[in-house]
């Protein structure tokens, strides 16, 4: 898929250590946040009277006198995904996320996955390549601000505010993360995770922000547990239907679909007792496929069945075997999901038992003191609401701080269509300043026309040294020049992009006039490609440290990637490592921003 | 709930799963597909030389692919390493002799490279000219041919379309080819398809090779006049329902050969045909059996080497003589190339290693003779 990996090490030094440095900076904002929020609510509290105080924690989202008592299939659903979000934003703080997620998480998730769903994950994975650390940052804070601001309170608006968030990510994530989570893929099985962890998040978050009236309706209770029986069902079907390898432990001599997926999740970095423990399910699934199976199957039916009646006498053992079974499926089938610095989420057997006993729970027949509002607060202004703001309100406030947080930075950097430079920098390192006068050149250009250093006094030169017929790095540096000379704008006209032949076989114009061509370098009007005899050549190369060595055997000439930006003044003000590394565009743009940006630098008056 | 409700939930679960699985439709059987050129490991003979291109390197990646060439000089028994330097060989290598002791040869385009540089050595590869065509040569082992006379050159492209140069290779023009091959009187006997070799005759005119969609007809034409006509050999009735391709075209001290194979699948046949000027000469069909041609040498006075799938060789001497079966070749054999006394050398690749195994005439046994380890920059290539 194009674009989604940007190519560089996921372990990369210089990456992560940015994005450390962003989620330390975020955390003190995050933190100032709250801090602001908690003092302003103290300062609040300290002017309202010692009756609004009694009066409980009440405030303008959810009056409490007379309010509807949250019932426990809804606490279960609120608290249990309130901590499963911040615990998958705390994963995504994990060093690797940052480069990581989109080239060996997404990437390898949406590869079986029909084209259509590819072309949709490529444009996010793309966006995340290029944006590392602005999107890193903001799926942390996100998911951590969709946590708080679930586990703030039962009030009515801002928890089922919540909940819609927790609906409005989670599909983000499920779509765009999940590669929907893998429903359009072959080999779909519940055993490893279908539909999709996030897409429970979502069902969650749904029930969550379902009106009150709805609460403590036992009819609530049984649309859940029949919704996820008849899901079951369904699962327990496909887990059944023929020719899909589940039902073969090996098969011609390769493990079978479930093996062969098991096989693969002990591979992961992880503590070497799940390693084991996963193995030897590999191995008594090789051994037993069909009995494996048939107990999937068979345990799938007969549970989902028993959830699509919602008689409470037949869903309790029922439960207790659905919760069983996803323990064992999440020990040793989903391998817990979170191992090898990539896990992402707990994947989707607690989501599926919180799931399950809440919808178990709300089959109980609730109380529902439905009694009128307060008539203090109903009459209140907004002076006395302001008072009355609660501390689950703060909390609530703090969260969405937390998601505007996240957000906002990963919105501004979507808006650009560079990638961060970050990639560049990871690649080549930071350059040093430097202020030594530039040697001067006389060469012939691109039409045959002589173009010397001295002569372009007065702009910024960005100089590299490119090989005519190199095969890798010379035309991705050519690419990069190209659009770092779009980067530039107006400013283009006065920066020239120079580059000199580095071939001492290859060196005529016509070499320099077939690499413009291929390089969509003709039309560019501040483009120069210079060359000359070999004796000119070689002494250019040797006042600028480049070495252009002929290597046998077919290679290609082997000589330095590096880019030298001079001032108006023709003094060299930084020299550049120009490796384009991956070459990636994701890397590709990067660089063009390193580039454009030092053209900048070099223009701002000394 | 009612046991309507109920039943509707188990309803639609069974419309689901069924919607998802659908029996896929039966692909109508698919139409004898061409069949497919050979490597461009061969070999060429000049007066000064025997030259063999193979391709060495690493096992799968292909910019960890080199592909070189060798030569062996006249007055030697003994090959070495001549490949150009100062380009990447990982797109390949072709070559072509414009007679007497040059020879040309083209790299093709590989990785971000479009365009094929071109190197000429007059010294069996002691010094090297650079040269360039603004264009990428195609992955066939005659994209590039030589005028036997003047140094003009035949590119045949990656795209499909043909350049002729001026004198000394230099200067590159189009020649109309697609359009112009429809429309020529071999249009109705041939309907040209994928273009498969560049050659010039004898008298020096260019000469394009090409898959007919029409059975039976040899697709090779040469252009004279401005405009393409149909210069293929006449194939015997035979052959009238058999889709022909022309799987390799080149021209060699005065002799035109062409190698094509007729048919496909299990009743596949190579067929020789030589031409020197007005007649073409025809082997005997070599059966394939199911083999595949991996690489073909087309030799001085028409002598062909092929190499087959299934560690099999055939070599026929010229218009006159009958394939004969070679000792199954030496493990890794790239090509054969004609031996310096009449017989085959095999150059066998095994990564960074060429071993040169000799078969003389009347002998039934390779018999290695060299070994060369040839110094790749591994990773020099991305």
């Amino acid at each position: 898929m194009p674009g989604m990996n940007s190519g560089v090490n996921v372990n990369d030094p210089a990456v992560i250590a940015a994005f450390k440095s962003a989620l330390v900076h975020q955390g003190i904002i995050a933190l100032l946040i709250f801090g602001l929020l908690g003092l302003a609510w103290i300062a609040v509290r300290a002017r309202q009277p010692a009756a609004a105080q009694a009066g409980g924690q009440t405030g303008p989202a959810g009056p409490s006198a007379g309010a509807v008592a949250e019932p426990a299939w809804r606490q279960v659903l609120r608290v249990g995904f309130g901590l499963l979000w911040i615990f998958d934003g705390i994963l995504q703080a994990q060093p690797k996320m940052a480069i990581g997620l989109p080239s060996q998480v997404i990437e390898p998730s949406a590869a079986s996955s029909p084209h259509w769903v590819q072309q949709v994950v490529n444009w996010a994975g793309t966006t995340w390549s290029y944006h590392p650390l602005q999107a890193g940052a903001a799926a942390v804070w996100i998911q951590i601000g969709i946590g708080i601001w679930l586990l703030a309170g039962p009030r009515v608006g801002w928890s089922r505010l919540a909940g819609l968030a927790s609906v409005g990510w989670g599909l983000v994530v499920w779509v765009f993360g999940e590669s929907f989570g893998g429903v359009f893929a072959p080999g779909l099985t519940w055993l490893f995770g279908a539909p999709g962890a996030v897409f429970i998040y979502v069902v969650a978050g749904a029930l969550i922000a379902l009106p009150e009236r709805v609460w403590h309706d036992p009819r609530t209770g049984q649309a859940i547990l029949s919704g996820l029986g008849l899901f079951l069902i369904a699962m327990a079907v496909l887990q059944a239907w023929p020719g899909r390898g589940f039902w073969q432990g090996i098969s011609r001599g390769r493990p079978g679909t479930l093996a062969g997926m098991t096989h693969g999740m002990a591979q992961t970095p992880q503590p070497g007792f799940l390693s084991a423990w996963v193995s030897a399910f590999t191995g008594f699934d090789e051994a037993h496929g069909f009995a494996v199976n048939l107990f999937a199957v068979a345990a799938l039916g007969l549970i989902g069945a028993a959830f699509l009646t919602g008689r409470r006498r037949l869903a309790r053992p029922a439960l207790i075997a659905f919760v069983v079974l996803c323990l064992a499926d999440w020990l040793l089938i989903e391998d817990i999901g979170v191992f090898g610095g990539l896990g992402t989420d707990p994947n989707s057997m607690i989501p599926f038992i919180l799931l399950a006993v809440s919808g178990y729970l709300a089959l109980a027949p609730g109380t529902a003191p439905a009694g009128e509002a307060s008539p203090a607060v109903t009459a209140a202004g907004w002076r006395d609401r302001v008072r009355l703001v609660g501390f689950p309100t703060v909390v609530s406030l703090g969260a969405l701080g937390l998601i505007i947080l996240g957000a906002a930075p990963m919105a501004a950097a979507q808006a650009s269509r560079n990638a961060d430079p970050i990639l560049a920098e990871s690649i080549a390192g930071s350059a040093a300043p430097l202020n030594f006068p530039a040697k001067g050149f006389a060469l012939t250009d691109q039409h045959g026309q002589t173009v010397s250093l001295a002569g372009l006094r007065g702009k910024v030169v960005l100089l590299t040294f490119l090989d005519p017929v190199c095969t890798t790095d010379c035309p991705l540096i050519a690419q990069e020049f190209r659009a770092a000379g779009q980067l530039l704008g107006a400013a283009s006209k006065r920066v020239e992009l120079v580059a000199i032949v580095t071939n001492p076989i290859y060196h005529q114009v016509a070499d320099t006039v077939a690499f413009d061509r291929q390089e969509h370098l003709a039309q560019v009007p501040n483009w120069r490609y210079l060359t000359g005899s070999v004796p000119q050549l070689r002494q250019v190369w040797k006042n600028y440290g480049i070495s252009a060595e002929i290597l046998p055997a077919g290679s290609m000439i082997g000589h330095q990637d590096v880019a030298y930006v001079i001032d108006q003044a023709g003094r060299v003000r930084q020299e550049l490592n120009t490796d384009p590394g991956p070459g990636t565009t994701a890397t590709k743009s990067s660089f063009a921003v390193l580039l454009a940006d030092a053209a900048r630098q070099a223009l701002r008056p000394s | 709930m009612s046991r309507r409700r109920r039943q509707l939930p188990l309803l639609l679960a069974a419309a689901v799963v069924s919607a998802g699985c659908g029996s896929a439709a039966r692909q109508p059987g698919a139409t004898a597909a061409p069949a497919p050129p050979p490597s461009l490991s061969t070999s060429l003979v000049t007066t000064t030389g025997t030259w063999a291109v193979a391709v060495m390197g690493g096992p799968a990646a292909g910019h960890d692919n080199f592909w070189q060439l060798f030569v062996r000089p006249a007055a030697s028994g003994r090959w070495r390493l001549a490949t150009p330097p100062g380009v990447a060989s990982n797109g390949g290598l072709v070559m072509a002799s414009p007679g007497g002791r040059s020879v040309v040869a083209g790299f093709r385009p590989s990785q971000d490279l479009s365009y094929s540089p071109l190197a000429t050595t007059r010294d069996n590869g002691t010094a090297w000219t650079p040269g360039l065509l603004d264009a990428g040569l195609a992955d066939v082992p005659d994209a590039l041919a030589a005028a036997p006379r003047g140094g003009r050159l035949l590119a045949l492209l990656a795209g499909g379309e043909v350049q002729l140069s001026g004198p000394g290779g230099t200067g590159w023009t189009r020649l109309p080819t697609r359009r112009a091959l429809a429309a020529s009187a071999a249009d109705g006997r041939c309907g040209p398809g994928r273009l498969t070799a560049a050659a010039f005759s004898p008298a020096g005119d260019p000469l394009l090779a090409a898959g007919c969609a029409h059975p039976g007809t040899a697709g090779i034409f040469a252009y004279t006049s401005g405009s393409w006509h149909p210069a293929g050999p006449a194939l015997p009735a035979a052959y009238a329902r058999q889709r022909v391709t022309v799987l390799r075209l080149t021209t060699t001290a005065g002799t035109t050969t062409a190698l094509l194979a007729v048919g496909s699948g299990p009743g596949a046949r190579l067929l020789a045909a030589w031409s020197t000027g007005a007649h073409w000469a025809l082997s005997p069909p070599l059966p394939l059996r199911g083999a595949e041609l991996t690489s073909a040498s087309l030799g001085p006075g028409g002598r062909v080497a092929a190499v087959l799938t299934g560690n099999q060789a055939q070599a026929i001497t010229g218009p006159a003589g009958s394939w004969r079966p070679l000792p199954a070749p030496p493990p890794g054999t790239a090509t054969l190339a004609p031996g310096p006394a009449g017989g085959w050398d095999a150059l066998a690749v095994h990564r960074t290693r060429l071993t040169i195994w000799r078969l003389p005439p009347g002998h039934s046994a390779w018999a290695a003779t060299q070994t060369l380890t040839v110094f790749i920059q591994f990773g020099s290539s991305g």
